[in-house]
């Protein structure tokens, strides 16, 4: 194959003049972690709190809770970052939509990322915080509610802890796919992981090295992921249970 | 005064009547033994009686309060009502100690070494003392349910339900729970027991229940009970799981 190899391209001052191209690559990389870690947050918070309405025995509750999921589960992903990015702001009352407009760039868009996929990985988040509910055994409720524990209080102290263990692997690989998700946020102009890679191509006409770079990133993130969800795995396993040892 | 009353209840699922028109009482100190073959209702009736169970019909009085009431306080009420489960409902995730005191600290208030000093005590009792650090699933079927009951006379109960609660061990197991139920009737708990174990009937109840699809067939003192049956059916049951 006839490609010129060139490594040497990220130490090279980038077009913008302040850094270099592995500057560029870092600055998308940070934002990656940044944007995702916090719409992790987003949707661990309000899937945790759906999940659980879920299986709440008042039919408004649970109806909120299932509207909730069916819409973030079902449109795609990139139709409902659009919808943030481009439709709410026109949407809002006049003086917010203005406030939002008159954001800098970066934050507008930021904003709109993080939101959607938090609200987008929150559902996801809260249809295996059900199941791990309600794969708990029937018993374990009518316990902590005969012993005079409220239903609040049973599912903080007696379901909640257990469901959240049954659920650690599905939730670790929610996890990884926010990271990946978080890509999308480069169709808005967030200049992130992925986007850094494409302007890398464009500036230096160095593809090969420049998705190298980026995929060795991802998976560099991912692989500490998975390696910290493991670590907590077996920290929070319960000696005597099924499934551990 | 009765400390459990229960006054014509009745309870349906959709159209499927689980229990019809069910009464009996149940005095400060008295033993009442429920059996009955499987699906007569005999464990859900002993779920109304703390409210895990709803009923459509009738009245349930627990030592003076109603527990079919909007208004009752339920929680309030079922920390001094007892329950033990045939699948023992330990929570998995605490050790033996927390899972004896949890309930004591959130429910009771009581300061976190008192509790943990009043379940240690409860173990010592129940002979499992040495066992408090472990988790439930490091301990057998038998020290399981003792561990149960435990945790339910943590609270202080005014009185004990226990919903069939040897039916899911192993035969070499049940004697050391019963052994512990035994001992708490004679200590005089108000106990009602849905069992199939009729020696312990035998040894401490005052009464026995027998149902049949929702119905309270016969509600008989011991003696009379296990001497001259009236209904046909108690007789057939009693036949059947006496001939061994």
């Amino acid at each position: 194959m006839a490609y010129a190899w060139h490594w040497e391209i990220f130490l090279q001052p980038a077009a913008s003049g302040e850094t270099t191209y592995l500057g560029w690559v870092l600055a998308g990389f940070e934002t990656t972690i940044v944007l995702s870690l916090l719409a992790w947050v987003m949707a661990l918070l309000l899937g945790a709190l759906m999940g659980v309405l879920r299986t709440v025995p008042n039919r408004y509750l649970s109806g909120l809770a299932t509207a909730y999921v069916e819409f973030f589960r079902n449109v795609p992903l990139l139709v409902q970052l659009f919808s943030w990015y481009f439709v709410l702001p026109e949407l809002l009352p006049p003086a917010w939509g203005n406030a939002y407009k008159q954001l800098n760039p970066f934050l507008q868009q930021f904003l709109a990322a993080v939101i959607c996929l938090g609200l987008f990985t929150g559902a996801r988040v809260c249809e295996q915080v059900r199941s791990g509910i309600e794969s708990l055994p029937r018993g374990q409720k009518n316990a902590g509610l005969a012993l005079g524990l409220t239903l609040p209080q049973t599912y903080r102290h007696v379901m909640l802890p257990m469901a959240f263990r049954l659920i650690l692997p599905p939730l670790t690989s929610e996890f990884l796919n926010t990271f990946k998700n978080s890509a999308v946020a480069s169709t808005i102009g967030l200049l992130e992981l992925a986007a850094q890679g494409r302007q890398l191509v464009d500036y230096t006409a160095q593809p090969y090295e420049s998705f190298i770079a980026i995929t060795v990133l991802y998976m560099i993130i991912n692989i500490v992921v998975m390696t910290a969800m493991r670590w907590l795995e077996l920290r929070v396993r319960v000696p005597g249970y099924i499934g551990s040892k | 005064m009765s400390m459990i009353s229960i006054r014509s209840v009745s309870k349906h699922y959709g159209d499927f009547q689980v229990l019809t028109d069910c009464s009996t009482e149940v005095d400060k100190g008295e033993v009442i033994v429920v059996c009955g073959p499987s699906g007569s209702g005999k464990s859900t009736l002993i779920k109304c009686v703390n409210g895990l169970e709803p009923f459509q019909k009738g009245e349930i009085v627990v030592n003076g309060v109603s527990v079919g009431d909007p208004q009752t306080d339920l929680p309030k009420l079922r920390a001094h009502v007892g329950m033990v489960f045939q699948h023992f409902e330990l929570f998995p995730h605490m050790t033996i100690e927390q899972n004896l005191a949890v309930a004591q600290i959130k429910v009771l208030g009581r300061p976190k070494e008192e509790a943990l000093e009043k379940g240690l005590g409860l173990l010592d009792r129940v002979g499992l003392k040495a066992h408090a650090h472990k988790h439930p699933g490091q301990l057998s079927g038998g020290q399981q349910q003792r561990v149960a009951i435990a945790r339910a006379l943590a609270m202080d109960p005014i009185c004990m339900l226990f919903d069939e609660p040897t039916s899911a061990l192993d035969p070499e197991m049940i004697n050391e729970v019963l052994d512990v139920m035994v001992a708490l009737a004679k200590e005089g708990m108000t106990m009602m027991v849905v069992t199939h174990e009729m020696g312990f009937a035998r040894k401490v109840a005052n009464r026995v229940i027998f149902m049949d699809q929702g119905h309270i067939v016969e509600d008989a003192r011991k003696e009379e009970f296990f001497g001259t049956p009236r209904s046909e059916r108690a007789q057939l049951f009693l036949s059947k799981i006496l001939s061994h």
